[in-house]
């Protein structure tokens, strides 16, 4: 560590208190306390309601902790001053553990800076060739290949390293992590959000940003044509779709529809469909039979009073059930004629026959409904960051499920007709059951089954030493 | 035969593996023939259960819904249940354990038998489950969970170990359940990391933003940030035996209040 270093003229105060901080950012129990912290937050921010109106809160809590909301901003939390600081101190408690251990990795892939977790020696008497061929064959097929061999002055060593990509996997996580949280900033900062409602038959062009409510102009209108909510015959919804055409000073850029699941993109803002309101009826459908029996169907707007063609009558809507009783829908209306003075009528839906008027007979077919779609419109230059982070994050993860850096490392060194190979290995995961395989496949290599059991060292760097002659 | 009734079966034949392994470890303390009969019995319905998931699969093409049978809290207790009935046969096989099946059977059988509360009509699929990230996110948050679930399992033998010698004698090497919570949360976690960031995925393009901060989510984050600590502690610190296994019963506790305690605060999940 750089600030550990002290100058010539011995430690002073500002040595110590820059080596402290970057103990501090450097060290795992850091990360560990403010991993649980972000926790603690999180619970917090789930138990207290959050994007609360403080206008309401000052007027319906009690004063201390209406402070208190104020100061810790305790009804937004997760975009509260305190836990973006936890957040941006986590990043550069990672950044420091990474600085700290990335300068190591380039030597342990190379292999030269290794501390392995279990060594021992033999000795036989033959030659250096055989000794050698014999291990090679031996520990080859546990490690894939044959060694990368290094001449010494006395002798040879043997080099199986397996696995090195495991390396990468720690840098790999943590820079991900760095990433994910880089692009969350970068949504903070200059992403927006936010909702807009649209009347079928309207066009909409500025959205009520979340959460603060203002409004503000898309670079495009959207012209809603047709909303149309589809169930499925037992009665839950089965889709929400917005067909709409993109405006750009009134010429049509594009055109679409947007569903649940299924959002729309221009010039990088995309829409997504949020919710919907029935706000009335577009038009009801009647069929008209005339005095001589003629059937017509007419679409009657709701807001319009309309002749029915064929009979003297003009009948104007008054009200409309869609099915809340058990009779199904039914439509109200008055009617009137030059002859007959206003009277109100109400028609079902379900009865087999029209309603009677004296001249003719009306019935009731249906209608179709008028919706607002609610759509959510958003904006976020960090999206693409955020997923570069979360590839990172699973490749990385990956790699130290599914790898493990493994190695062994023989020293041949021969004195007259006896050889002595040390044997060292070491592994990532797993050290105890590596250290037995490699062990038990020597052994019966070299036909030497009956040899002295070490102890379980797992995890342990310290090498004990056992001897045996092949 | 169709899949409801099925589950039923499941349900009895969880509860009898648990009752025939349980003799087993009275009748005879040491390795018996009798309880390699039981852990084959357990693999055998942990085989009907995987069928009475793909039929209830089929079903719903035949009834014209089709969907994958992950869309409620019914069809996810089913697939939990085989999760965790799964992680369990591994760690078995893995670890040579029988007392991780004997102790962690209770979790499929009590989580499938809580399925006779609900209904188990299969409904079509409402809008916003309508895809196909709903498969990635639901089958990787699941499996992680059955990894920790084993932890769990497993830190609780530790910390019976632990607590008493007499009852250590009995139990399997501390150092085999040490191993045991750590290698679980060392699967589980990236698999729960692939399920927050498919369900994360999903997110942005159902509801157009990525993470919002809904109950669920939080939660998520909260368990993954347990468990995280879990391995920095562990691998970083040198934390061992009492105090990880302790972490690795938070950690489930975490989890639990992620699949159900969320469902009585309001959010974007209410469906599960």
């Amino acid at each position: 560590m750089p600030g550990s270093k002290t100058g010539e003229s011995g430690p002073s105060r500002t040595d110590s208190l820059f080596s402290e901080i970057t103990t501090f950012f450097t060290s795992v129990r850091t990360t560990i306390t403010l991993l649980f912290l972000l926790a603690a937050a999180s619970i917090v921010g789930t138990l207290i309601p959050q994007d609360v109106n403080l206008d309401q809160l000052s007027r319906t809590a009690a004063p201390v902790y209406y402070r208190l909301t104020v100061i810790l901003d305790l009804h937004q939390i997760y975009r509260s001053w305190w836990f973006l600081l936890l957040l941006i101190l986590l990043s550069l408690n990672l950044l420091g553990c990474l600085l700290r251990r990335l300068p190591r990795i380039p030597g342990e892939w190379r292999g030269d800076s290794v501390k392995s977790s279990f060594s021992f020696t033999v000795s036989a008497p033959r030659s250096a060739e055989e000794a050698r061929s014999l291990l090679v064959s031996a520990v080859g097929p546990l490690l894939g290949g044959s060694p990368q061999e290094i001449p010494g002055n006395d002798g040879l060593k043997l080099v199986w390293v397996k696995h090195r990509i495991y390396l990468l996997a720690f840098p790999l996580i943590h820079v991900a992590i760095i990433v994910i949280l880089v692009g969350g900033l970068i949504g903070l900062l200059y992403g927006v959000k936010g909702s807009i409602q649209i009347k079928e038959g309207e066009t909409g062009g500025t959205f009520a940003v979340i959460p603060s409510g203002k409004s503000q102009a898309l670079p495009f209108q959207i012209a809603l044509d047709k909303f149309t909510l589809k169930r499925y015959p037992t009665g839950e919804p089965q889709e929400f779709r917005s067909d709409v055409r993109i405006l750009k000073d009134g010429k049509e850029i594009e055109k679409g529809f947007i569903r649940v699941n299924h959002p729309m993109t221009v010039d990088g803002i995309s829409l997504y469909q949020a919710d919907y309101r029935l706000l009335g009826v577009r038009v009801v459908n009647l069929l008209v039979v005339d005095s001589q029996g003629k059937r017509t169907e007419i679409a009657v707007n709701p807001r319009e009073t309309t002749r029915l063609e064929g009979t003297p009558y003009k009948v104007r809507l008054r009200g409309l059930d869609p099915g809340s009783t058990g009779k199904g829908p039914w439509v109200e209306m008055t009617v009137e004629s030059e002859e007959e003075s206003p009277s109100t009528v109400r028609i079902y839906k379900n009865s087999s026959e029209p309603h009677q008027l004296t001249k003719a007979a009306v019935g009731f077919l249906g209608y179709e409904p008028l919706y607002m779609s609610g759509l959510q419109v958003g904006y976020d230059p960090g999206t693409n960051v955020v997923w570069t982070g979360c590839a990172l994050l699973i490749v990385g993860f990956f790699l130290t499920l599914f790898t493990n850096l493994r190695g062994v490392e023989i020293e041949l060194k021969s004195k007259g007709k006896t050889t002595v190979a040390r044997i060292s290995g070491r592994s990532r995961k797993m050290r105890r059951e590596f250290r037995e395989k490699v062990e038990a496949t020597l052994r019966e290599k070299l036909d030497a089954p009956d040899g002295p059991h070490t102890e379980d060292r797992e995890q342990s760097d310290t090498n004990s030493q056992f001897r045996k002659t092949i | 035969m169709t899949s409801i009734e099925l589950n039923t079966y499941v349900v009895f034949g969880y509860l009898a593996c648990g009752v025939g392994y349980l003799t087993a470890f009275v009748v005879s303390s040491k390795e018996s023939r009798l309880r390699t009969v039981m852990f084959g019995l357990f693999v055998l319905v942990w085989v009907i259960h995987t069928a009475s998931i793909g039929l209830r699969w089929i079903e719903s093409y035949q009834m014209g819904i089709g969907h994958a049978p992950l869309s409620n809290l019914y069809e996810s207790l089913v697939f939990f249940a085989w999760a965790m009935a799964l992680a369990l046969i591994v760690a078995r096989l893995r670890f040579k354990s029988d007392l991780i099946v004997l102790i962690g059977l209770p979790l499929p059988f009590l989580t499938m038998g809580s399925t006779f509360l609900l209904n188990p009509e299969i409904k079509p699929l409402i809008p916003a489950l309508q895809s196909n990230w709903l498969i990635a996110h639901v089958i990787t948050c699941f499996l992680g969970y059955a990894g920790f679930a084993v932890s769990f399992v497993a830190a609780l033998l530790l910390l019976f170990t632990k607590a008493s010698e007499g009852l250590a004698k009995h139990l399997p090497q501390a150092r085999i359940l040490d191993e045991i919570v750590y290698r679980s949360v060392l699967v589980g976690l990236p698999l729960l990391t692939v399920g927050i960031v498919t369900g994360a995925a999903w997110a942005d393009y159902a509801w157009g933003s990525y993470w919002s901060w809904d109950p669920k989510e939080t939660w998520s984050l909260i368990t993954w940030l347990v468990y995280s600590a879990f391995l920095h502690a562990r691998l970083a610190r040198g934390w061992t035996g009492g105090r990880t296994a302790a972490l690795s019963v938070v950690g489930f506790a975490a989890v639990m209040f992620t699949y159900f305690g969320v469902n009585y605060l309001p959010g974007l999940h209410s469906y599960f």
